[in-house]
């Protein structure tokens, strides 16, 4: 696959390619949702770079960005995310919008939110979560990339689910300093784009040390390439059948492409969920208590009121699956049952982590992005909390784990695309690159779109 | 009276402790970053020079210092507190079970943590207005073990941590702050946010008596909270805030467990012990070297410097003289140049230590009193105390006071001067000169 | 979960639910609950790990800089001589 990055470079654009750019994607939003905020008047450096976009819970100075929350409805971040600032610094990139999301990133298929993002190839199926939007632009889009971020699996699912890349780096690789929390020890800002080769640029440019964020580690991101591909067993099984088939169709492929594939048992990855999911709503919890509606955001205008009825009064305005967490989360935190729900978590993490890394040292691991094919906005929207947050079975063990991690489309079923992700060790970023470079090679992607084509 | 303390110390950085937002901006709002103001997105950022003075408080209180230390979030709402959770510190204190000490009294200090101070409120009829300069501002708290028996310990404690504090190069005469734990019998009443050394120790007394009041009256004690009124010097009760907050805390996940095992910082002084091992060592009066070392950490570092190598009377004259004149920001170089003219009885006088300051050589002349210049400042110094004559004519005793004034007046040796004060004070009775 | 300690819950976090909202969440926190009771049959051992990978120790200098754009971070909220407005005490 080639880099659109490049590409763009390449091609002599008219010189209103960006304001007709804006224009269409004004139109396409109408029927996709997939941006909250849109670039129209192209403010500062005229729109010479390439177009991309970032999703709404990274701080855009100048513009509104609101994590897919009422809560932040109106709000306009005085400054710029380290990402957003390298971005525009390098003079290459022009800033095209920002991405639909579930609220904060709570959500596997993108429909926490008031108006959801619509599947790229099928209006009618999810775009997927929570950077549902940033993958829907991705799949519509010619020349584009999309910065993502990735909590559980935010990045790899929306990726798999409109058939391109999603590249989620190591913890702690790129600066979360402007990225709205959700929970601040699992998101990883990573990039969602139509090659490898783009993931690649973009994440050079974003990449490295910055002042502003102390858990942002400069460390070497190494390419050590693996030719041996685990399976787990215990993840596998729990995929249904249709996508059980074309994933044994994606081994043989592998393993004519001279890779080892090893089926293995490791059943403490398919024990990943419940601390997942204690740990990032017990985090949530904290980080949502800020939003009084007196600030930014939402300004709740009773000022008469006492405080804690007019916070009480503000904050009806989070979603369900918000308030959901916001409760979860500071009944995990409680001081009774914290060891039990909360330490214990944090005890299974380190677990996980230390039997991951032994296994990722030889190889990657491989799994489907998703154990399910893509569903219909109206089905998914009947799954119960705890049946959502199953769906997260494959992306939970590198995103708890702060794995590098990359889902490539790898086949289409019923002209959907479905993704497989490939994990490597901490640091080990540039494999994950390296192989779907390769993949590339001998797989050409259908994407859904080619708006913006010169 | 058990009494327990949780003292929240500002610290002296230039900036605040999680951003570079400056820390003595006056007008309100203006010292403010989407950090300290907690804006989505932002993080924290630990300032180093905190963490340094805050080991050194923990280090002067005798605790034992995490190596590794961290942070957690307390959860609670409350307009001042901007994230809705405090940045502060708990099972991972810089500094944990030490002590302080004053006579032979011991505190017990339980916790040395370092946290963020929220914004300030100002109330304005009905509205509430936030002033966020000071929110993010670093601050040290002191948790003490209830050891304060009594008015007067309360008071120890807190000039001997005034003073610990004052040479670590924090301040704490009008700005401490804290929350007082009081009970005299099973349960404690909490007195929060006093402010001053004076406030809490009349917040302490005021407790006390109502404690020990009820208690005659045949009446319990209720468990509460309560605020000072500075106005009616009484303690009252706060009003009940509306949910019983369980903070609910959290490590912080935007920060790390820092190590702080190679950090240096201030060794402390402890004032009483040092002036009484001057004053053994160099056989000063110890009296005279705390009163001029007490809250003077220039003066203390000039008698360190020098001890040893000049006799300690002349620096401590010197460091009179120039406290006399107002010449403490003599430079260290003229300081000591003025200590080998006192060995030389040289006086120091104001017009001497411009000329030093200037660098101007001072002639040595030879400083002692010619005998009729001696005579004549007796003679004056009686003209001012006519009564002085009287008293000698009565009985001769008297002179030894004659004699002592003279010789601090003319900072001699009383042996020196006193055959020549018994010889004006003959002629003075004799008529020979006229008083 | 007892209702007094789901209202204690809501109390604490600051969060009022209509009567049909706290129908389905409280069910549905009823049943996570459950879910995540199973992570008690789980062997652990060992210490807990905060965050995925070691972070170094960082500290920021003690340096003053002020904030660029300081109107469009003051225009996020409502002022009233300099002062931000907060909610009654």
């Amino acid at each position: 696959m080639t880099s659109s990055i490049r590409e763009f470079a390449s091609k002599k654009k008219p010189g209103d390619y960006y304001q007709r750019l804006a224009a269409e994607v004004e139109e396409l939003n109408k029927e996709y949702h997939a941006f909250t905020t849109i670039n129209a008047s192209q403010k500062g450096k005229a729109g010479a770079g390439v177009p991309f976009s970032s999703k709404a819970n990274i701080c855009v100075k100048g513009f509104e960005t609101t994590a897919g929350s009422k809560m932040l409805r109106g709000y306009v971040p005085p400054f710029n995310a380290t990402v957003i600032e390298r971005m525009l610094a390098s003079g290459e990139y022009s800033f095209l919008g920002e991405t639909n999301m579930d609220e904060f990133g709570f959500g596997t298929f993108g429909l926490n939110t008031e108006v959801p993002a619509r599947n790229a190839f099928d209006k009618a199926y999810v775009a997927g979560g929570s950077s549902g939007g940033a993958a829907a632009a991705t799949a519509l889009l010619k020349y584009h990339v999309a910065l993502a971020e990735s909590t559980g699996g935010s990045i790899a699912t929306p990726a798999a689910l409109n058939g391109v890349v999603g590249f989620t780096p190591t913890y702690g690789a790129v600066s979360r300093y402007g990225l709205i929390d959700y929970a601040n020890s699992l998101d990883k800002i990573g990039v969602i784009s139509r090659s490898a080769a783009d993931a690649r640029t973009v994440f050079d440019l974003v990449r490295g040390a910055d002042s502003y964020d102390t858990t942002c580690v400069v460390g070497k991101i190494r390419d050590e390439k693996k030719e041996r591909f685990y399976v787990v067993k215990e993840l596998l099984e729990a995929a249904e059948a249709p996508v059980k088939r074309p994933f044994e169709k994606l081994v043989s492929k592998l393993e004519s492409m001279g890779r080892k594939v090893e089926r293995i048992s490791l059943g403490i990855l398919a024990e990943a969920i419940e601390p997942y999911y204690i740990i990032a709503m017990a985090e949530a919890s904290t980080n949502l208590a800020k939003y009084n509606g007196y600030k930014y955001g939402l300004q709740y205008g009773e000022l008469y009121k006492r405080y804690d009825e007019f916070f009480t009064s503000a904050r009806e305005n989070f979603g369900t699956e918000a308030k959901r967490r916001i409760i979860l989360g500071t009944f995990i935190r409680g001081e009774s049952v914290r060891d039990r729900y909360y330490t214990k978590a944090l005890v299974l993490r380190r677990m996980l982590i230390e039997s991951m890394q032994k296994v990722l040292e030889k190889g990657f691991l491989l799994s489907p992005t998703i154990p399910i094919l893509t569903p219909k906005i109206s089905d998914a929207s009947r799954l119960t909390p705890v049946q959502n947050y199953a769906m997260d079975l494959y992306t939970i063990p590198p995103n708890l784990g702060g794995f590098p991690h990359i889902s490539f489309p790898y086949d289409y079923v019923n002209g959907m695309p479905v993704g497989a992700q490939l994990v490597a060790a901490q640091a080990n970023d540039y494999s994950l690159l390296g192989f779907v470079d390769e993949w590339e090679k001998g797989f050409a992607y259908r994407f859904a779109g080619n708006v913006g084509d010169i | 009276m058990r009494i327990g303390l949780e003292i929240h110390i500002a610290l002296p950085t230039r900036s605040k402790l999680f951003c570079a937002c400056g820390t003595s901006a006056e007008q309100p709002n203006t010292a403010i970053c989407p950090i300290c103001m907690g804006f989505p997105g932002s993080k924290p950022m630990l300032n180093r020079e905190a963490v340094v003075v805050a080991l050194g408080i923990a280090n002067a209180l005798h605790c034992k210092i995490n190596e590794r230390t961290s942070f957690v979030r307390k959860i609670y709402f409350y307009p001042d507190l901007p994230k809705s959770y405090q940045i502060t510190q708990l099972g991972g204190s810089l500094g944990e079970t030490g002590y302080l000490q004053y006579d032979k009294k011991k505190v017990g200090i339980r916790r040395v943590q370092l946290e963020e101070d929220p914004a300030k409120i100002v109330r304005e009829g009905a509205y509430t207005l936030l002033d966020f300069n000071r929110s993010g501002m670093p601050l040290v708290e002191v948790v003490t073990d209830p050891d304060i028996r009594s008015q007067e310990e309360l008071w120890g404690f807190l000039r001997t941590l005034r003073s610990i504090l004052y040479y670590l190069g924090i301040d704490i005469d009008k700005e401490v702050k804290a929350d007082l734990n009081v009970s005299v019998g099973r349960d404690r009443v909490e007195v929060k946010n006093v402010t001053g050394i004076k406030n809490l120790v009349e917040a302490a007394k005021f407790e006390e008596e109502r404690q020990e009041q009820l208690v005659k009256e045949g009446e319990a004690v209720k468990q509460e909270t309560r605020g000072y009124n500075e106005k009616k010097r009484a303690t009252e009760p706060m009003r009940e805030k509306e949910t019983d907050e369980e903070y609910g805390y959290l490590y912080e996940p935007d920060l790390t467990v820092f190590d702080v095992s190679k950090i240096s910082y201030k060794k402390p002084v402890y004032i009483d012990e040092v002036t009484h091992a001057l004053a053994e060592k160099y056989k000063a009066n110890e009296r005279t070297l705390k009163e001029l070392t007490m809250f003077d950490s220039r003066s203390l570092e000039r008698i360190e410097s020098l001890k040893g190598r000049y006799r300690m009377q002349s620096i401590i004259h010197a460091i009179q003289r120039i406290k006399k004149f107002g010449k403490e920001g003599i430079s260290d170089s003229a300081f000591e140049k003025m200590i080998g003219l006192i060995d030389n009885d040289v006086e120091i006088t104001k017009h001497v230590i411009e000329e030093v300051e200037r660098g101007r050589e001072v002639v040595v002349k030879h400083a002692k009193l010619t005998e009729k210049e001696l005579e004549r400042r007796i003679v004056e110094y009686l003209r001012e105390n006519r009564r002085l004559l009287e008293d000698y004519k009565k009985n001769k005793k008297a002179a030894n006071l004659i004699i002592g004034e003279i010789s601090k007046r003319e900072n001699l040796h009383p042996k020196d001067v006193s055959k020549k004060v018994l010889a004006v004070l003959d002629k003075a009775a004799g008529g020979e000169i006229s008083i | 979960m007892k209702d007094d300690d789901f209202d204690r819950l809501l109390k604490t976090s600051r969060l009022r639910l209509s009567a049909e909202e706290r129908a389905t969440i409280k069910r549905d926190i009823d049943e996570i609950i459950r879910y995540f009771d199973r992570i008690n049959k789980a062997h652990a051992e060992g210490g807990p790990a905060h965050q995925p990978i070691s972070v170094p120790t960082r500290f920021r200098d003690d340096n003053v800089s002020a904030f660029a754009d300081f109107e469009l971070l003051k225009k996020t909220s409502k002022l009233h001589k300099g002062y931000i407005l907060g909610p009654k005490l």
